[in-house]
């Protein structure tokens, strides 16, 4: 039987969420501290864009990986779906979202390839360049066919919640991506490079995609 | 909108994964709309109609749209 005792509550689910994400956050900080001391990340030449990219790649990546190694347990599957039912979660359910951990750590490896290249390499050579290019190319080519796979298997909630997500991102973004432009152009505002609008929009994107989910009920 | 699918469902001791079995949706989903966070579509809302065996205009009401 399922009851409110044998289960965490809403709360402690949160606490220990909030845990879990502390000791990844500290273990993640503590690693980076230590390459770049190390002399091996030199992260003088990277800016807030890519600061920020590095800080949205890797919780894509803790997220990825939190929910993909949950899809491999029926239970925990279950419990991701509904945590007051706890009932296992099917194949296909267990497939489902492990097809969207998988879209989740892409982009967090997307967005991390061009950061960690510099931080590694400092001044890249155009073959290297080439190289890691080439690799963000693949990945992207397979999260595109993984992304559009999740939104044919989704139901129309969540459909309905990434048409808005996208709306609203485009809405507020082209309106605020003008008026820089045109304080840039007036000379008023400093010059945004492409890598710092996409860690904008994507920021952006993560924020109104949480508060859609949230509007709707699915977190 | 306002809607009886909680009723209807709770009559049928059916829980909200059960009904979502039935409807080919996510657990969310009805959730969502049981708490009038979402419309369903016009083709989920004939399809929960067809699965009570009611017109929609009985299990849903727009009255404070």
């Amino acid at each position: 039987m399922t009851t409110a005792a044998s289960h965490p509550g809403r709360g402690a689910r949160r606490l220990i969420l909030a845990g879990l994400g502390l000791i990844f956050g500290g273990g993640l900080g503590f690693a980076v501290g230590r390459l770049i001391k190390s002399g091996v990340l030199n992260a003088d030449g990277l800016g807030w864009s890519d600061l920020a990219a590095a800080a949205i790649a890797a919780c894509l990546l803790a997220i990825g990986l939190i929910i993909g190694l949950a899809s491999f347990s029926r239970k925990a599957t279950g419990r991701m779906i509904d945590a007051s039912e706890a009932r296992p979660a099917t194949a296909g359910q267990q497939s489902f979202y492990r097809q969207q951990a998988i879209v989740l750590a892409l982009a967090g490896v997307m967005m991390a390839a061009p950061v960690a290249a510099v931080a590694l390499l400092g001044e890249i050579p155009e073959t290297m360049g080439i190289i890691v290019m080439l690799g963000i190319v693949a990945v992207f080519l397979v999260q595109t066919a993984c992304n559009l796979t999740v939104w044919r298997r989704g139901d129309e909630l969540m459909r309905q919640i990434i048409s808005e997500t996208g709306a609203v991102c485009f809405w507020v973004l082209q309106g605020l991506l003008f008026l820089w432009a045109a304080a840039e152009k007036l000379g008023l505002a400093p010059a945004l490079s492409a890598w710092d609008i996409m860690t904008i929009l994507m920021g952006f994107y993560l924020v109104i995609s949480s508060l859609m989910s949230i509007r709707r009920g699915m977190a | 909108m306002k809607n009886r699918l909680k009723v209807l469902r709770a009559e049928r001791d059916w829980s909200q994964a059960d009904l979502a079995d039935r409807l080919e949706v996510s657990r969310q989903t009805i959730n969502a709309i049981e708490t009038g966070k979402y419309d369903p579509s016009l083709p989920l809302a004939f399809k929960i109609g067809r699965l009570f065996g009611l017109p929609i205009e009985t299990i849903f009401d727009d009255a404070q749209a």
